[in-house]
């Protein structure tokens, strides 16, 4: 070993993948090649609403080169879902559907074979009737009585959900100043570089089969998998390899990867690969939920928040998958945010023939952080107040358990808008109208939100495990479940392991994410790995530490509590004095003597409570992150572009554990919102992607790249591995607020519908003008 | 099926190839050079970024039988011996990596744009990498890998 860093906690470490990511070496399924191996194609429905009369796969199969076609009539016809914990009654999507389709994109068959070419063609060569049934791509319209049921379900209201605390029509009533505002959010795409793929092989001598895939959940495949093939899951491996990013669209088992393993049962145990192409990724997997996201509330001249009122009507599209838990999601996340006593909010999700809404980064809080944020700004202007000012009148503290149960221990979020309001000299530029120069206005807005750092969606308990081994050489194993998609978590827990163990991070090696050899781990959303799967692998380098030094007492004849080990040297508590080297100490271990095998474990589960549905009480998360963000813009009156000079970003991180990679997430949110506001929009038109490429969706490219300053606010949480919290999503919620609220700033209007686009702002500013011109002519 | 000669990574290579075959193809089918990732297949990504006679260009849109006689240069020819070169340590070093499947088409687009312009002001790096999209780090890392580069090399 050349290189040591001891005590890795709290420094930018390289990351542990980065050297065979940067040459290219580092294997992604994308990039499997098995002997043999075949490729898979997926049969789509090309209608929105359809009955399936007849499939007819003889001409396919009768194909050279084919060597499996499977329709549901070769599966168990078991539905899946992704709330089945919550929301069992959201289980509604079958791997290969059978009487019906519900979107453009549903899979009704699956072909394998020797190439690409003649996948495709026998694709073609699938006969499939259908009765094309009336559909409804509007939520608003889906929800009315004779809209076309798109489920057996009485209507198409997938989820219906309340949060209602106290007597918020009362509370409007006694407020001083009360407004409503509508928000309209599109939908959007995830954009993960590697598109969803799969390589499936099943074995026949076994009768055991092998996923390997773009996931960012392999336990949850495998259960998903087990279920609806009817098998245990102990004969079911699911394997991650590196992942080009997820962001939310790789959480859940998809048919693709249902196919890839039945076809290769069918093919007698051909391998099968099954890979997105860049159209059907944007059409065809999952999509963020388009929402429409109604306030009303209440404020007293001081500032007050008197009252919270809405409804939030978000497109499903045709099946529930994260969708009941996206819209809990998006009406609590207020909790956190606003100390509030009266609420009354109703959250609708509604099936339309539209392609399935599902997780993506920030899970209903980029939708609510805008409505939530634009509306607050609004009513601290309603009664003249500094939005700051509003803010930290009305923000949450520490150590308070909320009207719906909360427990909220470690707090930042006042100090983050202070110090937000302080780094960005908000004092100076708020409300003052700045032109930058002609024709040009400058503008400030803040917007503010806190993240949860775990959440149930699919289990009894979201515990993570951790085994640790220490080899005869000194080596150090860490075998987790977490599923690192690019976050940077793999790198986190050999830091954590490193740390609590005593040891260097080189000396790290870490298996992750097979679910026939690492423990269980719910997967990669909720911002919950750092904290979650970080205090688990924590807790298993306590457990073999402890076992280390127990031999070294033996041996010594020293109590083991007196020791420990630190920075590679077994050591006293009292005087910090060395006793022997923490190679010396594994040498003794397994001396003679001894023969003591260190293996190490641990697991965490986060103290929560159950979830009320019904109310929306209940504590979610072991604990909260918060932060404030700041955006200053230039608008041009001209022709409404909208430029964003500096975002200033200060997280209540509770401690970094590696800083680099902490502001990498932040500034990679930040980019991503800045996309969610400015012009990221997937547009559809009678259930088509009418944007599936590149071109015709922009994502931020470098050229959009802003000044980005990113301060942690450092509460050290008492439940987080050496305090650290999640912080993946939540720089993400308050951005496209920020922006809007510093559009109104700089030109006095208000847009309420993303994206943010310059036609919008200067048909806003249009109006205002009429408005005025009107005024003035009475 | 036409028969070329390629320089990859500095070897010669006689290949025959269908009319059809895209440069990525070969590189990845053909030669086991995985490192270059096709991720859109159209030309908006630069996952696939390859260098291509010292310039960087989009390997899916090319066809391996126009390019007999080219010198490519992939991900895997940056490090032969396994040893990082300056500017893929540069990545390493200034957290540019996160989920990696832009990066090789990255580091090559940078490696081209250093090679025109050793000494690129942030606004140039960006200019220089608009054709490379990356989802995660919203950019601020890469271009600060750029410019560690450029600064180690001047160094030097």
């Amino acid at each position: 070993m050349n290189k040591r860093t001891v005590s890795p906690v709290g420094k930018s470490v390289a990351r542990i993948d980065a050297p065979a990511k940067v040459t290219g070496e580092a294997a992604y399924v994308f990039d499997m090649n098995l002997s043999g191996q075949l490729v898979g194609k997926m049969l789509r429905s090309p209608h929105p609403h359809a009955k399936i009369l007849k499939v007819d796969t003889s001409r396919a199969e009768q194909l050279e080169g084919v060597r499996a076609v499977i329709t549901a009539a070769d599966t168990p016809k078991v539905k899946f879902g992704s709330n089945e914990y919550f929301f069992p009654y959201t289980v509604d999507q079958l791997p290969l559907e059978d009487e019906k389709v519900r979107y453009i994109g549903d899979e009704v068959a699956a072909v394998a074979a020797v190439d690409e070419e003649t996948a495709e063609r026998a694709l073609s060569l699938i006969d499939v009737s259908y009765e094309i049934l009336p559909a409804v791509f509007d939520a608003v319209e889906a929800m009315k009585p004779g809209a076309p049921r798109i489920h057996a379900a009485m209507n198409n209201i997938g989820v219906m959900m309340p949060v209602r605390f106290g007597d918020a029509d009362k509370a409007l009533k006694e407020s001083d100043y009360v407004r409503e505002d509508v928000f309209v959010l599109p939908s959007a795409a995830h954009c993960a570089l590697e598109p969803h793929v799969s390589v499936g092989q099943y074995e026949r001598t076994t009768r055991r089969i092998t996923l390997w895939t773009s996931t960012q959940a392999p336990f949850k495949v495998r259960e998903a998998l087990a279920k609806t093939l009817k098998m245990e899951q102990a004969d079911i491996r699911v394997i991650k390899l590196n992942v080009g990013g997820g962001f939310g669209g790789k959480l859940e088992m998809l048919p693709m990867d249902f196919a890839a393993c039945l076809l290769s049962r069918k093919a007698g145990g051909l391998p099968v690969k099954i890979a997105c192409a860049r159209e059907e990724e944007f059409s065809f997997t999952r999509r963020k939920h388009p929402m429409i996201y109604k306030l009303k509330s209440g404020v007293k001249k001081d500032g007050t928040l008197m009252g919270i009122t809405g409804e939030v009507i978000a497109d499903g599209g045709a099946y529930c998958s994260y969708g009941p838990t996206v819209v809990a999601a998006a009406i609590m996340r207020i909790f956190m945010v606003y100390r509030i006593q009266h609420i009354k909010l109703m959250g609708f999700r509604v099936y339309t023939n539209n392609p399935v809404s599902g997780a993506i980064r920030g899970f209903g809080g980029v939708q609510s952080g805008f409505a939530v944020e634009s509306h607050m700004d609004l009513l601290a202007r309603g009664i003249g107040m500094d939005p700051i000012e509003f803010r930290l009148k009305n923000a949450t503290d520490p150590d308070i358990v909320t009207v719906n149960k909360l427990v909220i221990s470690s707090n930042g979020l006042k100090e983050c808008i202070q110090r937000a309001a302080d780094v960005s000299a908000w004092k100076e530029k708020f409300g003052k109208r700045r032109e930058a120069r002609d024709g040009v206005a400058r503008g400030i807005g803040v917007g503010i939100a806190a993240d949860v750092m775990g959440s149930k969606m699919y289990k009894a308990h979201e515990s993570a495990g951790t085994i640790i081994k220490v080899e005869e050489d000194g080596s150090v194993y860490v075998f987790t479940g977490a599923a690192d998609t690019g976050q940077g978590s793999d790198t986190a827990l050999a830091q954590i392991a490193a740390h609590e163990l005593g040891v260097a991070y080189e000396r790290i090696r870490l298996k992750a994410a097979d679910t026939e050899i690492t423990p269980f781990d719910t997967g990669s959303f909720a911002s919950r790995v750092t904290f979650i799967s970080g205090n688990a692998t924590k807790n298993a380098a306590g457990d073999v530490k402890r076992q280390i030094l127990e031999v070294v007492a033996r041996e010594l004849k020293l109590e083991s509590e007196a020791l420990d080990i630190r920075d590679e040297q077994v050591l006293r508590r009292s005087d910090n004095s060395p006793v022997i080297s923490f190679d010396k100490a594994i040498q003794l271990c397994y001396s003679f003597n001894y023969g003591h095998l260190l293996i190490g474990r641990g697991y965490y589960n986060p103290k929560t409570t159950p979830i009320d549905f019904r109310t929306g009480e209940g504590n979610v998360s072991g604990s909260y992150g918060f932060e404030a963000q700041v955006a200053e813009v230039e608008v041009d009156t001209r022709t409404g572009q909208v430029k964003v000079l500096k975002m200033w970003d200060v997280h209540d991180i509770g401690y970094p554990i590696n800083p680099q990679s902490v502001h990498g997430q932040i500034e990679g949110s930040i980019m991503m919102g800045i996309g969610y506001t400015l012009f990221e929009d997937l547009r559809f038109q009678e259930g088509r992607v009418m944007n599936p490429s590149f071109s015709k969706y922009r994502i931020p490219r470098s050229v959009d790249k802003v000044e980005i300053e990113s301060i942690f606010v450092e509460t050290n949480d008492p439940q987080g591995p050496f305090g650290a919290k999640g912080m993946g999503e939540a720089s993400l919620l308050p951005t496209a607020a920020a922006i809007a609220n510093a559009i109104h700033d700089a030109v006095g209007v208000r847009i309420r519908e993303l994206p943010i686009t310059p036609e919008k702002v200067l048909k806003a500013m249009r109006e205002r003008d009429g408005k005025l011109t009107m005024k003035n002519e009475q | 099926m036409k028969k070329i000669a390629l320089t990859v990574n500095g070897k010669l290579r006689h290949l025959e190839v269908p009319d059809s075959e895209l440069l990525v193809e070969t590189l990845r089918e053909r030669l086991g050079l995985r490192g270059t990732k096709p991720s859109c297949l159209e030309g908006e990504c630069g996952a696939c970024t390859v260098l291509y006679n010292g310039g960087n260009v989009l390997s899916c849109l090319i066809l391996t039988a126009d390019a007999d006689g080219a010198s490519i240069v992939t991900i895997e020819g940056l490090s032969a011996d396994g040893s990082l070169d300056p500017l893929q340590q540069s990545f390493v070093d200034a957290g540019a990596v996160q989920c990696g499947f832009c990066t090789p088409g990255m580091v090559l687009a940078s490696r081209a744009l250093l090679a025109g312009n050793p000494a690129p002001t942030d606004e140039e790096i960006a200019r220089g990498l608009d054709g490379n999209l990356c989802r995660c780090t919203g950019y601020v890392k890469i271009i600060e890998a750029v410019r560690l580069a450029a600064e180690r090399t001047r160094r030097e």
